[in-house]
């Protein structure tokens, strides 16, 4: 019953939180941790990269090194010392001492038989749900008072503003005080976006989407990503090859796009699945051919 | 003003904007030391789960803006959710 998972997060701390929520453990010390990649500050959340951990159960005597995953695991049940945690995993898959495959409780939650698996912890809510009766115009005021009263809670000078543009609800604080909302590389900002939509999950079932921008934080991450992408590029026309980048979300990739469709003799796309999607850029041999790229203007 | 205070009325209103019952919400600031609080956070029956979040997803953000406002008050703060 070795099962070990893999999880990325902002710290090594962090990921194994989530890695010990998955294999329901509660304990630090039934753990084993392996790091796989150190987290890395960027600089304005650019250029860092996550902390990857592989976590699993330890395993304490009793049935000794035999720790093949999944076959015979489940029989040996409760005189195990490691049942606990091992009962804690399974209760929540509700297959306790079946030999039946066990993880099919939680929709993706336990790992199969040990095979790794990288997830972001911040992953879990991100699925997109279908906008049905969502009323943006209905939202946003509710969004505007929240925010009133949290710049009024610390005491700040600022203003709020909230606009409906495609559906999207787009609070702007302004303020120079409000720059205290904004926090290191804007963890501060994601917070309060959070919280934010959680608010609005208590008054409605399903919820607009809510774009927040601080102090003009986003504006100047946007100049900053547009800075970074033109050293990239330079590298890419002065090296060759391609360079990837570390996974953003669509309003960064498409930063990213546009710089790259501004400049002659360099091309990008993206790959992989959101929210681990990443910006490629290349080099294109044929100096003629397409400055473009593939979604620059519409999907990223 | 008293230490942690920012705190204290930060955490009071986002939290009563999570849960049910704001009534409920009880937040009491305890000093660890001249430029470190502790924020216990009680709410009613049945609201803790929505104050934590899947995955302590909000609890983390809740924790992330409770410092920012004792950044306001140049201490630390550490909040502890109490069931």
């Amino acid at each position: 019953m070795v099962e070990w998972v893999e999880v990325r997060g902002k710290s090594i701390e962090v990921a194994v939180a989530a890695a010990m929520n998955e294999l329901g453990v509660t304990e630090r010390s039934d753990v084993d941790v392996e790091v796989v990649q150190e987290p890395e500050k960027g600089f304005l959340g650019l250029g860092g990269r996550d902390a990857i951990v592989r976590v699993k159960p330890r395993v304490r005597r009793g049935r000794g090194r035999d720790r093949r995953p999944r076959t015979g695991a489940s029989r040996t049940g409760g005189s195990r010392p490691e049942g606990r945690s091992r009962d804690a995993a399974s209760r929540s898959g509700g297959q306790r001492g079946s030999n039946a495959p066990r993880s099919q409780g939680r929709s993706g939650g336990n790992s199969r038989s040990g095979a790794p698996r990288t997830r972001s912890p911040e992953a879990a809510n991100r699925a997109e749900r279908p906008p049905v009766d969502v009323n943006p115009a209905e939202q946003a005021p509710v969004v505007e008072q929240f925010l009133r009263g949290l710049v009024e809670s610390f005491g700040l000078e600022g203003s709020v503003r909230v606009e409906i543009e495609d559906d999207v609800i787009i609070a702007t604080v302004e303020g120079e005080q409000t720059e205290a909302l904004v926090g290191v590389r804007g963890s501060v900002l994601d917070a309060v976006h959070e919280i934010t939509k959680t608010t609005l999950h208590r008054q409605f079932k399903d919820t607009a989407r809510v774009r927040l921008d601080i102090a003009g934080y986003a504006e100047r991450r946007r100049q900053a990503l547009s800075i970074y992408a033109g050293q990239l590029i330079e590298q890419v026309m002065s090296e060759g090859g391609e360079i990837m980048l570390e996974p953003m979300s669509a309003a960064d990739r498409k930063v990213i796009h546009d710089s790259v469709a501004a400049v002659d003799g360099v091309r990008s796309y993206s790959e992989g699945e959101p929210p681990r999607r990443y910006v490629v850029i290349s080099q294109v041999e044929d100096q003629a051919g397409e400055e473009g790229d593939d979604e620059g203007d519409d999907e990223v | 003003m008293a230490k942690g205070e920012i705190v204290k009325r930060v955490l009071d209103y986002v939290v009563g904007q999570i849960v049910d019952d704001p009534n409920a919400v009880e937040v009491t600031i305890i000093e660890q030391g001249p430029e470190d609080v502790i924020a216990e956070v009680r709410t009613g029956p049945g609201d803790m789960g929505r104050v934590i979040g899947r995955r302590g997803r909000t609890a983390r953000s809740i924790r992330t803006v409770a410092q920012a406002a004792a950044d306001e008050e140049g201490i630390t703060a550490s909040v502890e959710f109490e069931d």
